[in-house]
């Protein structure tokens, strides 16, 4: 948090002057000042915070429009509101803008170290985990294929997922739920999925709910095996996964979730494997 | 099997519909689904941990999938179920599987849902390990959804 880039927007000279001893006695470091929407507009040119406080009453603008154009410029900032109002449709208009927390004038230093902590507190444990999962999912692939079938997966390329995925064949779901909830899936091709079972079982499926069955309890593993590495990274993450689903079709398409997935296809003895996983931000 | 726990579902379609320019929720079909879920159109998927374990799937076809995100959006014409109408249809199964987990935990079920899971295609059979499922049907200004509760704590 020291070092943390804070723009203060305030049109009252002695609450800028109290914000900024505060956050400037605790090590952050305030790059600017805005108490109009075109201040605002000049000083996010300028700067790169990862801050904002935010007025609610402003001349010729308010709080809320000024937080759409912080999120306009970059979406990761973080707006904290400080306001001397506080009811319950300007609560509920600080949820609909995506306002991180909400502070009443006069702000108790105290109150806003604990707020600016826990806000950004959430902002990096998303970040640790985006830069996390994908090894571990990887990982946690690599253990569990090799467990289960005895046999070695090496993979070949991952990118962002960016369109609607078409079934190859047969798809199995898992949610997953804690601080910060998402995703993960597994594609096969229908031949693939056959001979995988069946190295598997050490015998041939009798039926494609037999098949489905164990893809299920493929993905249960290696899924429940994942967030059980990541909690133990962070127990904040709070990992769980929800029971998985399989399914086909014809011409089924999966939508693109609107938080970023990554694809990573595997290379096995019995085909094409792909993986895609991804987390979305607890406050989006 | 609770047959009580489609409740919170009807509550939740009840509260969230009308606030999206919805007039009517009616219940209809309640029945038990023993096998897989076969669903035409669009299927939405959303999970569930907590004091149960499970699944919900929400499924329609896709004429009235569009014709439900249109109304969504003020009335934007819809010809193809592209990202916007996936999106609004997404964040729908989101908010009333948000409020039925609500009236969950006003009936002491505390539960937790993941983001949901939209799929669209023809003949989507979808299997879960809860062996069954509660399938009732809610209709919305006469449009028919599905809505199948597969609970894994209810087959103990």
């Amino acid at each position: 948090m020291h070092g943390t880039k804070v723009v203060i927007v305030d049109d009252s000279f002695f609450s800028i002057t109290v914000l900024k001893d505060i956050l400037e006695e605790n090590g952050l470091e305030v790059v600017g000042t805005a108490g109009t929407l075109e201040e605002l507009k000049d000083v996010l040119a300028k700067t790169k915070p990862e801050l904002v406080t935010m007025d609610m009453t402003l001349p010729g603008t308010d709080g809320m429009e000024c937080t759409r154009e912080v999120h306009k410029v970059d979406k990761t900032i973080k707006v904290i509101m400080v306001s001397s109002m506080m009811d319950d449709e300007i609560v509920e208009e600080s949820r609909k803008n995506k306002i991180a927390a909400f502070l009443q004038k006069p702000v108790d230093a105290e109150e806003l170290m604990k707020t600016i902590r826990k806000v950004l507190a959430s902002d990096e444990l998303y970040q640790t985990l985006q830069a996390d999962y994908l090894e571990v999912f990887k990982q946690a692939q690599v253990d569990n294929f090799k467990r289960l079938t005895k046999v070695e997966l090496s993979y070949k390329k991952e990118f962002k997922s960016e369109a609607e995925h078409e079934s190859q064949g047969i798809t199995v779901v898992v949610g997953i739920i804690g601080k910060f909830s998402g995703r993960v899936l597994f594609d096969f091709k229908q031949e693939t999925a056959y001979s995988l079972v069946e190295k598997m079982l050490k015998k041939e499926p009798t039926d494609k709910e037999e098949v489905l069955a164990v893809l299920r309890e493929f993905a249960n593993i290696i899924a429940g095996n994942a967030c059980s590495m990541l909690n133990r990274k962070n127990k904040a993450y709070g990992l769980r996964v929800a029971p998985p689903f399989g399914l086909y079709g014809e011409n089924v398409f999966l939508a693109v979730p609107e938080f970023k997935t990554m694809n990573v296809i595997a290379e096995t003895e019995f085909g094409e494997l792909l993986m895609n996983v991804g987390f979305k931000r607890g406050d989006d | 099997m609770n047959v009580e726990y489609v409740n919170p579902f009807i509550e939740s379609f009840t509260t969230v519909m009308p606030q999206l320019g919805f007039q009517n929720v009616k219940k209809g079909k309640l029945s038990i689904l023993n096998k897989e879920f076969v669903g035409n159109g669009v299927v939405i998927i959303v999970g569930i941990v907590g004091a149960v374990k499970g699944n919900v799937v929400y499924s329609l076809d896709l004429e009235n999938a569009m014709k439900i995100a249109s109304i969504m959006m003020m009335g934007m014409p819809i010809s193809e179920f592209d990202e916007m109408p996936q999106s609004a249809i997404s964040e729908l199964t989101n908010m009333l599987t948000a409020n039925a987990a609500t009236a969950f935990s006003n009936i002491g079920i505390d539960i937790d849902i993941s983001t949901p899971t939209l799929l669209h295609g023809k003949n989507i059979s979808v299997t879960m390990s809860a062996s069954k499922a509660l399938s009732v049907e809610i209709v919305v200004d006469e449009i028919p959804f599905i809505v199948n509760i597969a609970f894994e704590s209810w087959e103990r």
